[in-house]
């Protein structure tokens, strides 16, 4: 069953999200040759000290640790799970592939902050056989300033 | 600035190893099946598990990062992604600075495999070419 492009509109969320800052350590290492758990094997190469050194980041122009961007996928992300996971959608997991992208960061994100994220399906279309599914997503600060935009585009293959 | 020129090119090589979609799936918590089950990958029709594009597309920023010497300097990026990255894949992406204005540096990254074969296509991105320091 295809998607219905009745559902553009349909919202989800709020999801809340507290970093953490190990968490933020895992995920510069993950994406650096490294695992995520630094108790095991260190830090791998040649990772910037702003993504894991406390006191050398302190130094630095953020004044402490901050996370690699595409954390942001880590919160951003939960309403473009919920979509794909909601019945009325309907979407065949099996099926399903990360098309696109796109990411705007406005807040740099740091340790004890709280994310606060809603989406939106902005589009359902068809693209040949395939359909795709576009959702919207913001994150907002403790501080009441959007911190992510995401957009997440989603493809069915028909 | 003059740190950053029209046309500076800059790259970044990174390996696929077998854990790489696990590990990437315990940072960032993308523990879809087709990304960690080679079995399940199998079924989807995909040859096996995957690495997550969003994988790919953090080393892209990485790219891009790296070239301007602060992660906390990307403000935004924009990819598509063009075919599914493999296990023990090896993936080169090259970078271009594409425009310099004001203190906005804009750039693409493209990513391809081993084989030549294009994995994300013209990825836009745009930075800070300095620290704006605490937000």
């Amino acid at each position: 069953m295809p998607i219905d492009p009745g559902l553009v509109g349909r919202r989800w969320g709020p999801f809340r999200y507290t970093v953490g800052l190990e968490k933020l350590r895992e995920y510069a290492s993950a994406i650096s040759g490294g695992i995520p758990n630094l108790g095991l094997s260190g830090l791998p190469e040649e990772v910037h000290p702003v993504l894991h050194d406390e006191e050398a980041a302190a130094r630095g122009p953020y004044h402490g640790v901050i996370a690699f961007p595409t954390f942001a996928v880590t919160f951003a992300m939960a309403p473009f799970g919920a979509a794909v996971l909601d019945p009325a959608l309907g979407v065949d997991l099996l099926r399903l592939v990360h098309a696109g992208q796109d990411f705007e960061f406005l807040q740099v994100l740091r340790p004890g902050d709280v994310l606060t994220t809603h989406g939106e399906l902005v589009e359902v279309s068809m693209r040949g056989r395939h359909q795709v599914l576009v959702v919207r997503t913001e994150s907002v600060n403790q501080h009441g300033r959007t911190a992510v935009r995401g957009l997440f585009t989603g493809l069915v293959r028909g | 600035m003059a740190r950053h020129s029209v046309g500076t090119t800059f790259e970044l090589v990174r390996d696929v190893d077998r854990y790489r979609p696990i590990y990437y799936a315990g940072a960032s918590g993308d523990f879809n099946p087709i990304h960690i089950d080679p079995e399940v990958g199998r079924l989807a029709g995909l040859g096996g598990n995957i690495l997550q594009g969003l994988c790919t597309l953090a080393w892209a920023v990485d790219c891009f990062a790296r070239y301007l010497g602060d992660p906390g300097a990307v403000t935004r990026v924009q990819a598509r992604f063009s075919r599914p990255v493999a296990l023990e894949d090896t993936l080169t992406f090259r970078g271009l600075v594409t425009a310099v204005e004001g203190d906005t540096v804009h750039a693409s990254v493209r990513a391809e495999n081993q084989r030549g074969e294009e994995v994300l296509k013209d990825v836009a991105l745009e930075g800070r070419s300095r620290p704006e320091g605490p937000r």
